[in-house]
């Protein structure tokens, strides 16, 4: 059985088409990280700094407030960081000159740059927030999502010949042997989910990898919800960590490569031929956000959980908790199981049963 | 061993392309000569359980090869019509992949496969990417990865098509060798593949098997209806249009030597010739190809 995953695995990535979509994949990867990083801008006591100097400027600015955030802090910020004059009659809290000070301005700030009288509890509650230098990481996580999003149009890319593909000819080699209905069927279908993980594995170490040589540790363990303002609006509103960001991110995307590949499966057992595999697998996977239906309604939470949504992890992640805190996205974990068995065992035996045409 | 059909028949739409079969085959090479759409590929995939049947049986010794299952393909080696292969696999690698399927793993595995594609005269290319092979070498890859379990039942299903004279007659040489103690089916409509190597001939035509018999036998059934006749070569396509000519050879007296199946002496000097099976083929296949009966009711042109 092993020695046919090896070769089904061979055969998947041996494919030039694949080789291709996984390349793009790794550029575009590349392109978002490399951007995000090049528009880094902070300015600060007459400083100004883009790329790597904004980078190291603004976490000099957030070292000197790193800890839990408080009322005395707040006041620090607003006096050594808000804009002290609204150019132009522009709203202070939509000014950005630096991550720490647009995160302060944008829940302390009135429109002139003024304490709006809030305190951390009117904002955040009882919770402790940790603050620190987050725009890192936050942002590689939002580049990471359309990175993921990418991929899973990879995955299928990579999956449609799975089956599909075999329908040339080689389907009847395959069924007329003593192993081609059963392990082989099996085999197929293990290393098509196998290699959806490897390659969400592999693409969340090159962000990650990436992001910690560009950004470093800094702010791992720092609450999400104290990020500028371009980083937090419509964002997911539990008070986790970057840490815990990424680890639901990782998780999302995964539960999510699996269920892409089990629609990919699926697919590339019932179309006779790989690119109309792709269209039909891309159809399906594009159409939930195709559905009109408003956020707050039962069957956005539904459809927030198919695993377009899962790849843009922010929008399930911003559906909200469950009983006992869990977050609602949590639930991507037994889809994903049901895509995962649904996969495995109606594309194998479509491809078993099929009468070689 | 004893592979036996029971009123086979496999149907799509209207259309029986294998028609309520009969047949036993024991040891031995069987030619399946049919003309294109007679059902040969069908009845082919059928015995391999590639399509299910519309009506009938297939039976291993008595018992169902559905039933049988992976026991039934373990006994099985198949060449389909117009293999289909991995272009960037090397020759090796096919035979392995292969051997996996067939539950053959390890150093057994490559064993067979070197061993076989010794066999087949594909050694020195074991390394090569299947792409790169000739029509020949890829037949001779296709036979070698149908031996790799040693199956007891080898159904070959046009092996030779496109190959050159001299890659038939090797492909044919490496069938006969192949061929001990198994039961082998090669389906073909090009007659002298089969002439030399089948121990019998079954002529399928519209889904049905209708002759079967040893090559000697077979062609005795139009013995006394193929003749030999010398026409002006200026007059040859008229007769070619009227009648049924298995051959055509030009003198160089200005004269052509017409080979004619006909029930009835077609002209007055035409002679009595031994039949061939190419003979037999024309016999059967003509009404198929020329819209005529089979030379059944071949004219007496003087």
């Amino acid at each position: 059985m092993r020695k046919l995953i090896g070769f089904e695995l061979r055969k998947l990535f041996g494919r030039r088409l694949t080789q291709a979509a996984l390349l793009a994949a790794v550029l575009f990867s590349a392109l978002f990280t490399f951007s995000t990083y090049q528009n880094k801008y902070a300015s600060y006591g007459g400083r100004q700094a883009s790329g790597g100097e904004a980078v190291a400027l603004d976490k000099e600015i957030a070292a000197r407030y790193a800890g839990e955030l408080t009322d005395e802090k707040v006041q620090q910020m607003m006096d050594e960081l808000a804009p002290k004059s609204s150019p132009q009659g522009l709203n202070a809290i939509y000014l950005y000159q630096n991550a720490m000070q647009s995160a302060v301005t944008a829940r302390f700030s009135d429109m002139y740059g003024n304490w709006n009288g809030l305190r951390v509890a009117d904002v955040f509650g009882e919770e402790e927030i940790r603050i620190g230098y987050v725009d890192g990481w936050i942002g590689a996580s939002r580049d990471m999502e359309k990175s993921f999003l990418f991929l899973s149009f990879v995955i299928l890319i990579m999956l449609a010949p799975v089956y599909s593909g075999e329908y040339g000819g080689v389907d009847s080699l395959i069924l007329a042997s003593r192993y081609g209905r059963t392990k082989c069927a099996s085999a197929k279908a293990l290393a098509g989910i196998l290699a959806a993980v490897l390659v969400t594995v592999g693409m969340a170490a090159c962000n990650i990898g990436a992001a910690y040589l560009l950004y470093g540790s800094d702010g791992l363990d720092c609450s999400i919800l104290f990020a500028p303002l371009t980083l937090t609006e419509g964002y997911i509103p539990f008070n986790i960590t970057c840490v815990a960001l990424l680890g639901y991110q990782i998780l999302l995307s995964l539960t999510g490569a699996v269920c892409t590949a089990g629609i990919g499966l699926v697919l590339s057992a019932a179309c006779r031929n790989p690119m109309i595999a792709i269209v039909a697998s891309a159809a399906v996977h594009i159409v939930p956000t195709l559905v009109p239906v408003a956020e707050s309604s039962m069957l956005f939470r539904l459809l927030a959980l198919l695993p377009i949504y899962q790849m843009q992890f922010e929008t399930l992640m911003a559906v909200g908790q469950l009983a006992g805190g869990t977050p609602y996205a949590m639930l991507a974990l037994p889809v994903g199981a049901g895509f995962l068995a649904l996969g495995y065992t109606v594309s194998q035996r479509a491809f078993a049963v099929h009468q070689v045409g | 061993m004893e592979l036996k059909t029971v009123e086979l028949t496999k149907q799509y739409g209207k259309k029986k392309a294998v028609n309520r079969m009969s047949i036993t085959l024991t040891e031995g090479v069987y030619g399946l000569l049919g003309a294109n759409g007679a059902g040969k590929t069908t009845l082919m995939r059928l015995l391999c359980g590639l399509q299910r049947p519309t009506g009938g049986r297939i039976l291993l010794d008595g018992q169902g090869i559905g039933r049988l299952g992976e026991e039934y393909r373990n006994l099985l080696g198949y060449l389909p019509q117009g293999f289909g292969y991995y272009p960037d696999f090397r020759a090796m690698d096919f035979l392995l992949y292969i051997a996996a399927l067939k539950g053959l793993e390890g150093k057994a595995a490559e064993r067979k496969a070197w061993g076989l594609l010794e066999e087949v005269g594909l050694s020195r290319e074991a390394k090569h990417r299947i792409k790169t092979f000739s029509g020949g070498m890829k037949q001779r890859l296709g036979i070698a990865q149908a031996m790799l379990n040693d199956p007891r039942i080898l159904i070959l299903d046009e092996p030779t098509t496109g190959l050159d004279p001299k890659e038939r007659v090797r492909f044919r040489n490496l069938i006969s060798a192949f061929s001990k103690g198994r039961i082998v089916i090669l389906s073909t409509h090009i007659v002298s593949d089969v002439e030399f190597i089948a121990e019998r001939i079954l002529v399928m035509k519209s889904g049905q098997i209708i002759h079967c018999g040893r090559p000697g036998e077979i062609t005795s059934e139009i013995r006394g209806q193929v003749w030999e006749c010398s026409v002006p070569a200026e007059h040859a396509d008229r007769y070619v249009a009227e009648l049924n000519v298995s051959n055509l050879r030009n003198e160089r007296d200005g004269r052509t030597v017409l080979r004619v199946i006909a029930g009835e002496k077609p002209m007055g000097d035409a002679k009595l010739v031994e039949p061939n099976l190419e003979d037999l083929y024309l016999y059967y296949f003509q009404e198929q190809s020329a819209g005529r009966d089979g030379g059944r009711k071949g004219g007496d042109i003087r």
